[in-house]
């Protein structure tokens, strides 16, 4: 069996390796990318399941069924862990990534396309480990920010914390290979004539986003390890018993976690902004300025952090620079906020699901940007941090903006991916339902933080009970349109309709439209040379 | 190749490939052994991950060094390609060290903390600097020179001196660990003795960890350079290791000014007021 | 095209909704010091930090209005104005130098309106003005522990009411066993630090919110003017009980709380013997306490 399969991959003038080999062993952007997505439904099964029982632990006041309540604080670290490290970042970063870096900037494949299959490799692998911490030594019940001294040896002893840590080594290193492979590819490998001020918006966003995680993982794999050693070796870096300080994680943690918010939202920026030109069929308004922006708002990311430690007792003056820096951020967001309306602006608009999807992102994703400005005031942050307000504010972001972004381009590019034409009307259904069950969901939030309640527990008191009830049957509402997705995925796969090479007609063109669909195996071995800006 | 034959483009796409999941085989076993070690389990585990990951390392860059050997897999566009990815490679690591940096600062500046405290903290006996420190200083310095008459050399199609001074330089690696290790072994202060041996540990740890990793890489290329494998023009391989190297001094002059010198200062003391 | 219509029909649900929960948000507002049901908005001010928290607040939450209501109000006019059928040309425009110079302005402008308040805010809530007596605050798993420097020196711990012992009228998570007592308008400073991992001690209606460092003491200060009974959660995940160590603190008059700490002198006296350890360190207002 593994002869003949050896043997087919040198006689195949194609190149075409069989067998799980051609997975396993995968040197091709596009296989890879396609596992990526995979895992990032598998992983976002799991998320998602984890989400709803939290809410419906939560439904009513008292305990429903959680009698445990360490398995609770389990359940929120392995959601938030989840939902960040293998659904977004492997769905936006590396699925679209690697599939549409190489097609749209003209290029047969990444830089390192070895490296590429271990950086996804590494993420099952970190996965498992994930998986395997929260079923040992009581799991890690430390929340997703794992703050020491409650992660340390004396609060946490089992292993448990130890296979978190482990876990996102290996995301870290998935991720900092995945970064200097993307990094290489787009500055190396454009096609002629592409230059930086000719790049799709999407390969700009990539770019930036390469180069965020290539600055902030590594300081959290450093954090990491002075944990694992805090933990296992004695030594003292966030024990105040040996003259080390618990903030110290914070700050390391923060100088991580904030870019990684961005790193999480600017692929998303990347694919909305394709959507929103193709659909409104007009070039991106105002290119060079949503470009420079994301990158103002990358570098800005980097100075920030603090605004997640307002309460810990600094002086005034570094509160008063952190909210200074961070209400910054407001304005290169919205030159982008406002270039894309002024995109569909004079458009001819086609309101197909990708675009349903993209508009939905803008409208929400400026909802939750306003109520980062809230936060952003740490005056204002003493009455609302650690309160769901700011679960309210990160899902507006995160489970609204980033998760919509990630289904528009699903859309968008299922075609292209599959050669298959996925069912329109069952997926504006799936829109719909998403949209309505996400505001149910995550809106009576900013009621219930307001009102006081503290993020991170299992029971609350009787007062919070409406706002909660309402948010669990938008939970549930937001799940079924999660299935209602996996039905998509399902028709779509199986659909006996094909979709042309570029199925959304003249406002799509990225090179990744210029080849048929599904793309084939090898793409781009004649290059292709390019003459203008998108936005020309 | 059949494939190679076919394209019209200049860059390099690999067969598949069965290290990416070996290495990624080797980073479990040794993440599963590590913690089962620090639980009070044997080590054989995380032995076992070592081993499957310098096996990986072996195949893997073997079959790196075959493609470098053949003609038209390593285009110009491709040799600009793995000098961006080396040189991004080592942006990362800055950033890992940084970390560290960052861990020492906040714990030795009480403008960081908000916390006055002394530092160096107090019963804690110094590593002089100008003893081994600052012999290491020299030695790394002087590292740096060698490798760069390596690399003229190496221009200059001059192999026999290219080989010399490579293993000149890796020496000089070698010799570093040594000194280093001598200055644990006589250090009176050990790894859980608190935040000043924490930060000292870990620092200098892990940059003797890069120093270990350049030599080896260094051996390997002095080797490479035996078999005649590098090219005035073709030597990446060897530019990646000069860099490394580069990246491993400046680290060490940091520490040293900062942690050995600054730091086991009265200026320490001074700015804990 | 018949989908557009049915998108805006969906989107005008979409907008009510929206508007009457904003409606609702700067509309509410009931009188306790507790959270009440279905309650949108903030517990009421009961100390001056709050009013000012709640009055900045206010004005973000105005420009925020705006600001979304804004981007609906041009995304439901591109809806309408520009779909594919009542405008099947596209145009081409790609740059407006003026509008784009304009978004990039208003936004800035309207921060530097934000900034400003938020600055004399966050200034006012740092530092109280004349502090008449200190209360030390110690966070444990699972409950806090209270201090009385200088009224005696006498601490006591103050633990949940678990739900089997909450008697009718209780509020369920929120009552404990001793409620912290103090006098109503003083200036109190706060000094909080923690014996094991972080905690916070929170209560939303004086708008303080300090996390209980192990290893530090941070400060804060209220300076209540309304007696009455106050609630609030410990507000950093602190473990397995995290959801359990409520705060509780009973403002009273002046004479009642001396009568009150002469009355817990004797009762906590034995707990005197093994004072609270707050770890030692040159924080200025402990230097000055010492
Ligand atoms: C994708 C993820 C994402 C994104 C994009 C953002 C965006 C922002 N976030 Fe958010 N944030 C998170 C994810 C994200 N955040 C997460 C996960 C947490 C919690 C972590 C934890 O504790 O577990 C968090 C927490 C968090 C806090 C800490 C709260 C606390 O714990 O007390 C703060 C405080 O400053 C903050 C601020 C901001 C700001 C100012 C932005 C800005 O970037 C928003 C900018 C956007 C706009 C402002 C809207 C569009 C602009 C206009 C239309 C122009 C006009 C507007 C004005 C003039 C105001 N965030
Ligand atoms: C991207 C991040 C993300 C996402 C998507 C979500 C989604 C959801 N979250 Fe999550 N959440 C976090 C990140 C996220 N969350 C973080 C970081 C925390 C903080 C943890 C901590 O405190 O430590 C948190 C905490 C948190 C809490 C607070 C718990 C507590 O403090 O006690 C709650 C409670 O309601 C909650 C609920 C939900 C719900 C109901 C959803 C629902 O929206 C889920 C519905 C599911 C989807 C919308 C996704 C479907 C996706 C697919 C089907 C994939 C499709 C794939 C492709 C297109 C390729 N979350
Ligand atoms: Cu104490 Cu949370
Ligand atoms: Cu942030």
């Amino acid at each position: 069996m593994s002869e003949t399969a050896h043997a087919d991959a040198h006689d195949d003038h194609d190149h075409r390796p069989t067998g799980w080999r051609r997975w396993v062993y995968s040197t091709n952007h596009k296989d890879i990318g396609t596992m990526y997505l995979a895992l990032a439904m598998i992983a976002a099964i799991v998320g998602t399941a984890a989400s709803v029982v939290i809410r419906l632990e939560l439904h009513e006041p008292g305990v429903q069924f959680i009698t445990d309540f360490q398995f609770y604080n389990v359940l929120v670290t392995a959601h938030g862990f989840i939902m960040v490290f293998f659904v977004v970042m492997p769905a936006l970063i590396g699925g679209f990534g690697n599939w549409f870096i190489p097609l749209m900037i003209g290029t047969p494949d990444m830089a390192f396309p070895r490296m590429n299959n271990i950086s996804f490799w590494l993420l099952p692998a970190a996965l498992i480990l994930l998986v395997i911490a929260g079923l040992i030594d009581g799991g890690p019940g430390t929340g997703w920010t794992v703050y020491p001294p409650l992660a340390n040896a004396d609060y946490h002893p089992g292993m448990a914390v130890d296979f978190g840590i482990l876990s996102l080594h290996l995301a870290g290193a998935s991720s900092i290979l995945g970064a200097i492979n993307f990094i290489s590819t787009i500055i190396n490998m454009r096609a002629p004539g592409m230059t930086f001020h000719r790049m799709p918006l999407f390969i700009w966003a990539m770019l930036l986003t390469a180069i965020l995680l290539l600055l902030a993982i590594p300081v959290l794999a450093g954090a990491l390890t002075m944990l694992l050693t805090d933990r296992n070796f004695g030594t003292a870096f966030f024990d105040p018993a040996g003259g080390g300080d618990p903030l110290l994680w914070q700050h390391l943690f923060w100088f991580f976690g904030h870019p990684e918010v961005y790193i999480m939202i600017i692929p998303a920026f990347g694919v909305i902004s394709e959507i929103v030109s193709t659909f409104s069929k007009k070039p991106i308004f105002g290119y060079l300025g949503m470009a420079y922006a994301m990158a103002a708002i990358g570098v800005v990311g980097f100075i920030v952090w603090a605004h997640h430690m307002y309460t810990v007792g600094f002086n005034v003056e570094t509160r008063a620079y952190f909210t200074l820096a961070t209400m910054v951020i407001a304005v290169p967001t919205g030159i982008k906020i406002f270039s894309w309306l002024a995109t569909m602006w004079g458009g001819s608009i086609k309101f197909d699901t990708p675009m349903l999807f993209a508009m939905g992102f803008i409208f929400l994703f400026v909802v939750g940007g306003v109520t980062g400005v809230t936060l952003a005031n740490a005056g204002a942050d003493q009455a609302f941090h650690d309160t769901y307000f700011v679960v309210a504010h990160f899902h507006y972001v995160l489970s609204v903006a980033a998760i919509f972004a990630m289904y528009a381009g699903f859309y968008y590019w299922i075609g292209k991916m599959s050669g298959k034409q996925y069912p329109e009307g069952l997926a504006r259904l799936q829109f719909w339902v998403t949209f309505i069950g996400v505001n149910i969901l995550f809106f009576p939030q900013h009621f219930a933080g307001m009102a006081g309640m503290p993020r991170r527990i299992p029971d609350y008191p009787d007062a919070y009970a409406g706002w909660n009830m309402i948010s669990s049957w938008g939970a549930y509402i937001t799940a079924v349109g999660a299935i209602l997705f996996f039905v998509v995925l399902w028709k779509t796969l199986t659909s006996k309709e094909t979709v042309s090479a570029n199925q959304w007609g003249t406002g799509a063109n990225t090179l990744e439209w210029t080849v048929e669909s599904p793309a084939p195996f090898h793409t781009h071995e004649q290059t292709p040379s390019i003459s203008t800006q998108p936005a020309e | 190749m059949a494939n190679e034959a076919a394209k019209t483009h200049p860059w390099h796409v690999p067969e598949p490939s069965p290290w990416p999941i070996i290495g990624t085989i080797a980073g479990f076993t040794m993440a599963v052994g590590g913690i089962w070690f620090m639980h009070d389990g044997p080590i054989y585990l995380f032995g076992v991950g070592v081993l499957i990951l310098i096996y990986t390392f072996y195949g893997w860059w073997r079959q790196v060094i075959i493609e470098a050997n053949t003609a038209g897999a390593h285009s110009e566009q491709v040799k600009v390609g793995l000098r961006y990815g080396f040189i991004f490679f080592i942006a990362s690591e800055v950033m890992f060290f940084f970390a560290f940096f960052w861990a020492f600062f906040h714990s030795s500046l009480p403008i960081l903390n908000n916390v006055a405290q002394v530092w160096p903290p107090e019963g804690i006996e110094l590593i002089p600097a100008s003893g081994v420190p600052l012999l290491n200083t020299l030695i790394l310095l002087s590292s740096s020179a060698t490798v760069t008459v390596a690399h003229h050399a190496i221009i200059d199609d001059n192999r026999k001196k290219a080989i010399r001074w490579t293993w000149i330089t890796a020496i000089l690696g070698a010799v570093f660990l040594f000194f280093q290790a001598e200055e644990y072994i006589d250090a009176t202060f050990k790894l859980s003795d608190g935040i000043y041996p924490s930060t000292f540990y870990l620092a200098t740890g892990f940059h003797g960890f890069h120093v270990f990793v350049g030599t080896c890489f260094l051996a390997v290329c002095a080797m490479r350079l035996q078999k005649g494998h590098f090219k005035p023009d073709h030597h990446i391989g060897f530019e990646a290791a000069a860099w490394y190297w580069h990246f491993v001094d400046v680290v060490w002059i940091f520490l040293f000014i900062n942690v050995y010198i600054w730091g086991s200062s009265s200026f320490g003391h001074i700015a804990a007021g | 095209m018949q989908n557009s219509r049915r998108l805006i029909i969906g989107i005008n649900s979409g907008v009510a909704f929206f508007f009457a929960a904003f409606a609702a948000f700067l509309a509410s507002g009931a009188n306790a010091a507790e959270p009440k049901p279905w309650q949108m908005n903030f517990q009421p001010a009961a100390t001056p930090v709050m009013e000012k928290i709640i009055d900045f607040h206010n004005l973000l939450l105005t420009i925020q209005v705006g600001i979304v209501v804004l981007v609906l109000g041009l995304m439901l006019y591109i809806i309408i104005k520009f779909n594919s059928k009542s405008n099947p040309e596209p145009s081409k425009t790609t740059h407006n130098t003026a509008l784009e110079v304009i978004w990039t302005v208003i936004p800035i402008v309207i921060l530097i309106v934000l900034a400003v308040p938020s600055m004399k805010l966050l200034f006012f809530m740092d530092k109280a003005p004349n502090p008449e007596m200190t209360l030390k605050i110690t966070g444990h798993q699972w409950y806090w522990s209270y201090e009385y420097p200088d009224n005696g020196g006498f601490e006591f711990d103050s633990n949940m009411v678990p739900d089997e012992e909450i008697k009718p009228g209780q509020r369920r998570l929120l009552e404990v066993d001793n409620q912290v007592v103090l006098p109503v308008n003083t200036e109190i400073r706060l000094l909080m630090t923690s014996e094991d991992v972080i905690h916070n001690w929170a209560i939303p209606s004086f708008g303080v919110k300090m996390d209980t460092v192990p290893g530090r003491t941070n400060e804060s200060w209220i300076k209540v003017t309304k007696p009455g009974v106050y609630y609030g959660q410990c507000s950093e995940l602190c473990g397995v009980n995290h959801g359990f160590m409520p705060v509780a603190v009973k403002v009273v008059s002046k004479e009642e709380f001396k009568k009150w700490t002469a009355k817990a002198k004797k009762e906590f006296a034995n707990a005197k013997d093994a004072p609270v350890k707050v770890v030692e360190m040159n924080s200025p207002a402990q230097a000055k306490l010492r």
